[in-house]
């Protein structure tokens, strides 16, 4: 124990102030990229490989940095591509470097890049992303964007101030008569709310730390910046957050993003490097509000127009007919029409059909993980953030849309409960369906009972929810733990407890500053600590390595997953006097549907079309025959009435905008 | 020699008859008539040079095509620079067969500059407001529209091309023009067992059979082929990407409402617009013009959205005339014609706090061709009992009213997949445009509209009405603001949400040691504000009287200024 002390001692000396966690300037591969560094790279890289590879400019930031996506595979035609976006809220720096070394593993093996093209952005946000550089850190978000968040006659003027010098924005406490925190009695670093029902009175109040410029009795209310590009996305945008911008794409990196994946619809599948993780948890479900297209209410008005019954519900399918049925000829009536004509909304969850992949892959995803013997038993990644890139990846543009949080701070190791017959909940997390049901319901309520769950919920209800496939036991977890528990009041929450260990452990106690006696200027003897900014996400740079190295690979094997569309086989039978009945097979012999089920709810992915061409007249079926939608590992038909010659020959072909043209060509008079 | 005398006196004639009605473009303009794009090109360039000093003309932004959008800037400089001044802002023809509401905005343009002088209310608007003048937003459309072959709803959208039909090609299934008359009417083809027969009284009108009653007719629908072979007719035309539901606010995808485009402002003309509002903050009224149904429509276009009361009083105070202005028109949220997303008017509102309106200009209402008086009508005396009753009387409107003008008749021709089809019905410049016999009446008045709410832009008067000393160097004093207009300094909404700086009411030259609103002038309740009371921050609603209370410490002299983005700055001074 005490070599081991001395030990964090002598290293702490070395690192001095900056810790080694922000070690910087030393330009090496475990080395943190700055906003002009990333820029230089991505020239370099694309001055080296010019025959492969292109640098696009899709925007200029705020504060004059350009946003930079670099296309591997240039010299590809016709093949799907990923688009990859690293770090959109500017504050996780090492999404970025997974950007830059995933640039490196493609461009050092063709393995990826040969039926594959690759967009990647490693830095949309370079004005946020600065603040890690710069001498007063405080986990930037924001970029340049001018904005005046106090709508008062002047801009910037009162953000955060790095009172103590150490480099930091930490936190402000004060101690005041109305206060509304106390110091935890479970830890003297911690401040908690004071809960009045439990008999306690706030002492403190709580700022962000900096003086109040500009006098109007607020503190940090107006900082440098900005809008947030990583929330400043079209879906659910959260147009009550100021740093969201007031519409969604109004700054310009986020506007730049669009424009470009909407020129590029090769873009079969979209990756972001950032803090969720939809490799390990898909998309957060269970929002209200999702209209349900299967039991649809039709107005009175629109009813009575339709000749329809307004107290029956009918699917979104049997309400475009009866649109159909009233509209003139040759109107085109789709399903994107009559949901618009109806006000049904977005899609607020992912649907179920796509929690079928995303499952599917994280189990296993979590087996490649284990094989690395990489802990998962870290603080569980943010749920994705509304407005965010990943979230519009997936309902916007209707293809698969995986996140992946490079780094969180492992877990304290809970204690083994006394009870031997309680499982744990790193056990629980780990389970498969199978495994939690083996339990049995004993051990189960005996779970319950230990999150005070068991008076509103019983074992067999939840066995039952996990038997059918509603609820994962991870998922049971989360539930659990959102139980307020009132013993729990006097200890830290995991994340608090996590952090502190991380830096009392492995930084050496500088992931905290510890609260110090300051002379504010205007609210006198104030005490200036707290955790450090870039804690959370950002690991030391001698770890970065080996975090890249076993986790972005998986990126790679997900690309195989990608649907493979081909042709199965043909069908050819004459009828007789010169008229044949072709089927065409079409298979996917990938692990993912064409399009996924959002994708087919949105239209936006291009359609893949069977062409026929050659000297024949069609009797039924048409020249281009759109596929609505092909399962994973599925085939299929399509069918035409052909009149022909005896000799002649069909051309079909497999069109997209996303996979390669296929061809084939079917003889009347036999094989070719 | 006198017959070379009269031949070049013919010639001089006819070129000057050809002038009278397609030539040049002359100040005053002219609203008997609609001007294709080039003529509202030429007419803006006409409206700058006859008025140079007053007039700004530049290029707001390029359309999908390359077209220029030009925005015309009306404001005297004699009376301050235009952003000192509350802005007046007009838009037209968003949707490019939506002609006339190009019109209206260049006869708003005419009627400030040529009657500036002359006429009291219009002297005051140049003087006091800056006003902002896109006739055209959709260039594109315009430009298509008259050129090509249209119905009167077709070109509506801008040029960013979609596969409607989802067989992996754009826009590649249009109408098309098959006589190549410019308008694209219905076909109809003779069918032993149509659902239609002529109408006994107007064989021009087709009329649904009785069940079981044998038909003429089937009618396949607009003109056209069907170009990709799917066996649909004009199926994927030309977008559609709707450019009144492509602005940011409150903006929804395709797959929620149809039109939206891919993302918000992907139209790059709009964008520039955008852009171009933006950048001038002063602008506190907006207007754009649509075509059809006779209808002011403020913000907000979504139900959900909701918007403090005084600022739907300050709408009132336009739209409660508006519709007296143009009798007949409706006036109500925009949500109450049916709920829009990412339309432009709540990208005003909610954006840029400027109060919005649609102005639908057209009602087809006003096509009459009948022995009953107007009010008979509205009273339903009989004269419109059926569908087939008003057809009648709408092609009497054209045979009696415009010679014919709106109304193909029937002619054969050979469709290269129907064979022998009949094409006719009416043409591109009916349904949904006045005949230019009625476009005066419908540029003036609503301009006049646009007119009366440029005149109740805010005007703000302050007064220090009441100095008292009270101890030494310290004095009160209050403060009187006072908006003699009924458009307010600022929308509570943008006030609220703190959309851009707040007005405010200044004080400079002493020390503020204690400073607030009255509350109760009677009583002399005054909540004083806790920091920098010298600087209060407010929105001056229409015809608002606010007062304020300062304790102020020094000696000369003090300065009370009112600052507001929108409305014109104003102080007063005081000696101490």
């Amino acid at each position: 124990m005490i070599d081991r002390k001395i030990i964090c001692v002598v290293l702490g000396m070395l690192f001095l102030t900056c810790g080694n966690l922000f070690a910087q300037g030393v330009y090496s591969a475990s080395h943190y990229h700055n906003e002009k560094e990333v820029q230089q790279l991505l020239e370099e890289i694309h001055q080296d490989h010019q025959g492969k590879t292109r640098l696009h400019k899709i925007a200029g930031s705020p504060g004059g940095t350009p946003v930079s996506v670099l296309e591997i595979g240039s010299d590809l035609k016709d093949v799907p591509a990923l688009f990859v976006g690293a770090n959109f809220e500017g504050n996780v720096p090492l999404a970025t470097e997974g950007a830059l070394r995933l640039i490196e593993m493609l461009m050092d093996s063709s393995k990826y890049t040969t039926q594959l093209k690759w967009y990647i952005l490693p830095q949309p946000n370079p004005d946020a992303a600065k603040n890690f550089f710069a001498k007063v850190k405080y986990g930037r978000s924001v970029n340049d964007y001018e904005i005046n968040n106090d709508a008062d006659d002047a801009i910037n003027e009162d953000g955060f101030d790095d009172l103590n010098g150490d480099g930091f924005i930490t936190q402000l406490r004060v101690k005041s008569f109305n206060g509304t925190h106390i110091i935890s009695k479970a830890d003297p670093r911690i401040m908690v709310r004071a809960d009045a029902a439990r008999g306690e009175r706030g002492e403190y109040k709580i700022y962000s730390e900096g003086a109040d410029n500009d006098n109007d009795g607020k503190y940090n209310e107006d900082g440098e910046g900005g809008i947030n590009p990583g929330i400043s996305f079209p879906h659910l945008f959260p147009e009550e957050k100021s740093e969201a911008g007031l519409w969604p794409g109004q700054t310009p990196e986020v506007y730049g993003v669009m424009r470009f994946i909407y020129d590029h619809p090769e873009i079969a599948m979209v990756y972001t490097l950032g803090s969720s993780d939809f490799c390990i948890s898909p998309p957060k479900g269970g929002r209200k509000g999702d209209p349900d297209l299967n039991r649809i209410k039709l107005p009175g008005r629109y009813a009575r127009m339709l000749n329809a019954d307004e107290n029956q519900t009918y699917t979104l399918d049997e309400v475009v007919e009866l649109v159909k049925d009233y509209s003139p000829a040759g109107t085109e009536v789709t399903p994107q029409i009559v949901a618009g004509m109806l006000g049904l909304g977005p899609a607020v969850n992912p649907l179920d059909e796509d929690l079928k992949f995303y499952s599917d892959f994280s189990n296993e995803y979590r087996k490649y993980l284990q094989s690395k013997e990489f802990s998962t038993d870290n603080l569980n990644p943010e749920p994705a953030k509304d407005g965010s890139f990943e979230l519009w990846a997936y309902y916007h543009l209707g293809v698969p849309s995986f996140s992946m949080n490079l780094f969180s701070v492992p877990k304290v190791k809970e204690e083994k409960p006394e009870d031997e017959n309680t499982p744990s909940a790193e056990e629980v997390v780990k389970m498969t369906d199978d495994e939690f049901l083996a339990l049995g319901e004993e051990k189960v309520t005996a779970l319950l009972n230990a999150y005070n769950a068991s008076d509103n919920f019983s074992a067999s209800k939840f066995m039952e929810m996990v038997k059918s496939g509603k609820l994962t036991p991870e998922q049971l977890l989360e539930r659990l733990k959102n139980i307020p528990q009132p013993e729990q009041k006097n200890k830290l929450n995991e994340k608090e407890k996590a952090l502190l260990a991380w830096s009392d452990e492995e930084l050496n106690g500088e992931g905290f500053a510890e609260w110090q006696s300051f002379q504010h200027p205007q609210l006198g003897e104030v005490e200036i600590g707290g955790f450090v900014p870039y804690l959370e996400s950002t690991p030391k740079a001698e770890s970065v390595d080996s975090l890249l190295n076993v986790q972005l690979p998986w990126l790679l094997q997900l690309t195989k997953k990608l649907p493979q569309i081909s042709f199965a086989g043909e069908e050819l039978e004459e009828m007789g006097a010169g008229i044949y009945k072709l089927d065409l097979y079409i298979e996917n012999k990938g692990q993912l549907p064409y399009p996924i089920a959002m994708g087919q709810r949105n239209s936006q992915p291009a359609p893949l079309v069977i062409v026929l061409d050659g000297d024949f007249e069609l009797l039924e079926g048409l020249k281009r025959t759109p596929i609505r939608h092909i399962g994973a590992n599925q085939v299929e038909k399509v069918s035409w009435l052909i009149k022909a010659g005896s000799k002649d020959v069909i051309t079909a072909k497999i069109e997209s905008a996303v996979f390669p043209d296929q061809v084939k060509q079917i003889k009347t008079g036999g094989r070719l | 020699m006198k017959r070379i005398f009269i031949s070049l006196l013919l010639i001089l004639y006819v070129i000057s008859g050809i002038s009278a009605t397609n030539g040049k473009i002359e100040v005053p303009l002219r609203f008997d008539r609609y001007y294709n794009l080039a003529e509202v090109e030429e007419a803006l360039r006409a409206l700058h040079s006859a008025f140079p000093e007053f007039t700004n003309l530049e290029v707001a932004g390029k359309s999908e095509e390359g077209r220029e959008i030009y925005a015309l800037t009306i404001n005297n400089p004699k009376t301050g620079g235009e952003l000192e001044k509350p802005g007046v802002y007009v838009d037209g023809n968003i949707h490019g067969n939506e002609i006339q509401a190009g019109e209206v905005c260049l006869y708003y343009a005419n009627m400030l500059l040529t009657k500036y002088g002359e006429n009291e209310k219009i002297t005051s608007a140049v003087d006091n407001n800056a006003h902002y003048i896109i006739p055209v937003v959709n260039v594109d459309g315009r430009y298509h529209f008259f050129e090509g072959g249209n119905t009167p709803s077709t070109n509506r959208s801008i040029r960013v091309p979609r596969d409607d039909d989802g067989d992996g090609l754009f826009d590649e299934d249009g109408s098309d023009d098959l006589d190549g008359d410019g308008n694209i009417v219905q076909m109809r083809i003779k069918d032993p067992f149509g659902q239609y027969k002529e109408d006994p009284e107007d064989p021009r009108l087709l009329v649904r059979v009785k069940p079981g009653e044998k038909g003429d007719y089937t009618l396949l629908g607009y003109e056209g082929i069907d170009n990709d072979g799917d066996g649909k007719l004009n199926e994927d035309a030309e977008g559609y990407l709707d450019p009144n539901r492509n602005w940011g606010s409150n903006w929804k995808p395709p797959y929620v409402q149809n039109g939206a485009g891919n993302f918000p402002l992907s139209g790059v003309g709009l964008k520039s617009i955008a852009e171009y509002i933006a950048a001038r903050p002063n602008i506190i009224i907006g207007y754009a013009f649509h075509n059809y149904g006779g209808m002011w429509l403020r913000a907000p276009a979504d139900k959900s959205a909701r918007i403090p009361d005084s600022d739907i009083a300050a709408f009132d105070v336009v739209g409660n005339e508006a519709v007296k202005i143009t009798p007949g028109y409706v006036y109500h949220a925009s949500y109450d014609l049916y709920p829009t997303y990412g339309d432009f008017t709540t990208h005003l509102y909610f954006i840029h706090g400027i109060l919005g309106f649609v102005g639908e200009l057209f009602m087809r209402d006003q096509e009459t061709f009948s022995n009953k008086n107007e009010k008979q009508i509205a009273e339903g005396a009989g004269s419109r009992s059926s569908a087939t009753e008003r057809n009648r009387e709408l092609l009497g409107f054209n045979d009696y009213l415009t010679q014919g003008e709106l109304y193909n008749e029937w002619e054969k021709f050979d469709h290269p997949q129907f064979g022998e089809v009949e094409i006719g019905g009416w043409v591109k410049m009916s349904s949904r445009l006045p005949h230019p016999f009625m476009l005066h009446d419908l540029v003036h008045r609503n301009a006049s509209v646009v007119l009366h709410s440029a005149n109740s832009t805010p005007k703000i008067k302050i007064e220090a009405y009441d100095v008292q000393k009270l101890d030494g160097n310290l004095h009160r004093v209050k403060v009187r603001l006072q908006n003699k207009n009924g458009l307010p300094s600022m929308t509570a909404d943008a006030f609220d949400r703190k959309l851009y700086r707040q007005d405010l009411l200044r004080v400079t030259g002493a020390k503020v040691i204690a400073g607030g609103k009255i509350t109760d002038k009677h009583f002399e309740k005054v909540t004083y504000k806790e920091h920098k009371p010298e600087v209060q921050f407010l929105a001056l609603p229409g015809y608002a009287v606010e007062e304020y209370q300062f304790l102020v410490e020094g000696k000369g002299e003090v300065t009370f200024s009112f600052e507001s983005q929108k409305a014109k700055n104003v102080k007063t001074s005081i000696k101490l």
